[in-house]
């Protein structure tokens, strides 16, 4: 069964297009990281998978209902942290937590719950007008885990958290992912995303521009690595010489470096030993993985309609720097 | 699917209940009706518990509404700008419960403010007056208790309907504006132009049908049918009508049986109408609305 499914998903406002003809599959019980810079049209996406916003075109099933006709089937199954919320400042975090049991017809213990996402009984007891942005943001977190949902959507949850408030949001993904709840949620930061997911998605100006495992993509970069050769003479005569070896992607030489971005990790020996036998000598060899923050980079920087292959990764890679 | 409109009610009673500007205006009229009792028995002799129940008509038509508008305005709007609507349709309520789990609740909070009030005037009859009219008085209460309404349904219908809490202000402070202090410029100005001559009592009948229209004064219409002593609705004048036409009903004004429409009780049709349509029209925007 899926989680969550979007066909031809397309929203315009005005000339703009802030989602673009989007088909994204999250499998049931998968953490699925929903990844892209900030306007990239994710918070857009959930919108309209909550209907809180509608579709210029496209549709969108949520647990197999339509997420615009029968979003009342999906509402009750479903946990949702919102970006942009805000609390009721008036009421207690504890009446939130009662208020959000009583719609989906549960008696979750509030206290319970208040103790899963951080908040002490004395937190619950005050008004929520007076809690910080970390602490709203747990109270959120808590009204989306009454209920025990089967699928929770997360737009941006590690807003206003510290870095230790993070890695416990983080621990509390995995424990609902063990339960077998999907967990589908936005970041702009890849690190959030890498330590508990199992695919991600990578959104940007509105286009999927890549869906795979983090290791897929790694292996996607080919190894995703950069050489950088300094060799004895001017360079730029064994330019062509690696270019035309196999599983090398991209070369410049610039005085006595020769610079190149290998597709396939066994290229590397490939090239060296190529220069060796054509008689260069090699005074020191460079390597750099890509890290997947410059893979990130290089996936969302692109002005339009990058197709996330190595080629256009390590090309972008090499661009920015 | 169950609706939430109860619970979502509610959770706005409770919220709008910890409004100070709320309970203010509630203390306001609470205290009006107190100190109103206690000066008419301390200045006037010879008058029944009956008649002093008309004096509640003055501070009540001129505060209900904006009791009611205030606590509605936001009602929508308010979260929509905040953010929280979208905590709120996290969870199972829909747009429809939102609408009007919110009317309900800020009814609710309305309600409350009416029912104090007219427990005060009871409480106070009875003691400074000596006499209980409690038919009369319930009436009175029931009317009151729809003209409030009214003014929730109005504000929290136009709270639904925009996009931005200045717009909800500027609309409901406008029509406020309108039905107390530009009414008689927007209906018998026009008037004045078209035949020349000031309102007469006997007033073209469409006009009459505009005057009925005015929600404030079929309150004082209803509230004068039900209660003895008249109760004259407050309002700017600028002299395009005499003073007699304007402390008779449309139904007196007109030549022989007035039609059923301008008959006093008519003021119910009026005062539903008025609530009604802009929860309609809000109800209509806020579902088809991006949020």
């Amino acid at each position: 069964m899926t989680a969550i499914e979007t066909s031809g998903l397309t929203k315009e406002y005005g000339e703009i297009t802030a989602v673009d003809d989007l088909d994204l599959t999250v499998a049931d019980g998968e953490v699925f990281g929903f990844l892209g810079p900030n306007g990239a049209g994710k918070s857009t996406t959930i919108d309209m998978l909550l209907d809180l916003t509608r579709p210029t075109a496209g549709s969108a099933t949520v647990l197999g209902y339509d997420a615009q006709d029968e979003s009342d089937d999906i509402s009750p199954r479903v946990g949702v942290l919102p970006e942009g919320f805000d609390v009721y400042p008036r009421l207690s975090g504890r009446r939130h937590l009662e208020f959000a049991g009583k719609t989906k017809g549960t008696d979750d213990d509030p206290d319970e719950i208040l103790a899963r996402v951080g908040l002490s009984a004395e937190d619950g007891d005050r008004p929520a007008g007076d809690y910080s942005k970390g602490m709203r943001q747990r109270l959120a977190t808590g009204m989306a885990l009454v209920g025990d949902p089967d699928l929770l959507i997360m737009d941006e949850p590690s807003t206003g958290l510290d870095p230790h408030g993070i890695r416990e949001m983080q621990d509390l993904v995995r424990g609902e992912a063990e339960r077998g709840t999907t967990v589908f949620f936005s970041s702009h930061i890849l690190e959030h995303v890498e330590a508990v997911c199992d695919r991600v998605g990578v959104l940007n100006e509105g286009e999927l521009v890549a869906v795979d495992t983090i290791d897929g993509l790694r292996a996607e970069l080919g190894g995703g690595a950069t050489m950088a050769l300094t060799l004895a003479d001017p360079a730029e005569w064994a330019r062509d010489l690696v270019t035309s070896l196999e599983g090398v992607a991209d070369t410049t030489a610039s005085g006595r470096t020769l610079e190149l971005s290998v597709v396939d990790p066994a290229a590397k020996a490939t090239v060296v030993t190529a220069l060796a036998d054509a008689g260069a000598t090699i005074r020191d060899v460079r390597i750099e993985e890509v890290s997947l923050e410059s893979l990130f980079t290089a996936l969302t920087n692109g002005d339009e309609g990058r197709s996330g292959t190595a080629d256009a990764v390590t090309t972008e890679t090499e661009a920015a720097r | 699917m169950t609706s939430h409109i109860a619970t979502v009610a509610r959770k706005e009673f409770e919220d709008a209940g910890r409004s100070k500007l709320l309970w203010s205006l509630i203390g306001l009229l609470v205290g009006l009706v107190a100190v109103g009792y206690v000066a008419i028995w301390y200045t006037a002799d010879d008058i029944t518990a009956a008649e002093v129940l008309s004096f509640l008509g003055v501070p009540l038509q001129v505060i209900l509404p904006v009791a009611a508008l205030i606590a509605g305005y936001m009602a929508v709007v308010g979260e929509r700008r905040s953010g929280s609507v979208k905590l709120l349709l996290g969870l199972p309520p829909n747009r429809t419960d939102v609408v009007f789990g919110k009317l309900l609740g800020r009814t609710a909070v309305v309600g409350v403010a009416i029912g104090l009030a007219f427990l005060v005037s009871l409480v106070l009859g009875a003691v400074l007056f000596g006499s209980v009219p409690f038919l009369e008085w319930l009436g009175f209460a029931a009317v009151s208790l729809l003209f409030g309404t009214t003014f929730v349904g109005l504000a929290v219908g136009v709270s639904a309907a925009v996009s931005t809490r200045g717009k909800s202000m500027a609309i409901v402070v406008g029509l406020y504006m309108v039905l107390i202090a530009l009414w008689e410029l927007l209906t018998a100005g026009p008037y004045y132009l078209i035949y020349d001559e000031s309102v007469p009592v006997e007033a073209e009948t469409w006009y009459l049908v505009l005057e009925q229209f005015n929600p404030i004064f079929a309150y004082t219409n209803l509230a004068n049918t039900v209660v003895e002593g008249s109760i004259f609705p407050f309002q700017f004048q600028y002299g395009l009508q005499s003073m007699e036409a304007y402390q008779m009903t449309p139904a007196e004004r007109y030549p022989g049986d007035a039609p059923f429409y301008l008959q006093d009780w008519f003021g119910i049709v009026v005062l539903v109408v008025w609530a009604v349509v802009p929860v309609a029209i809000g109800y209509y925007r806020f579902q088809r609305a991006d949020l």
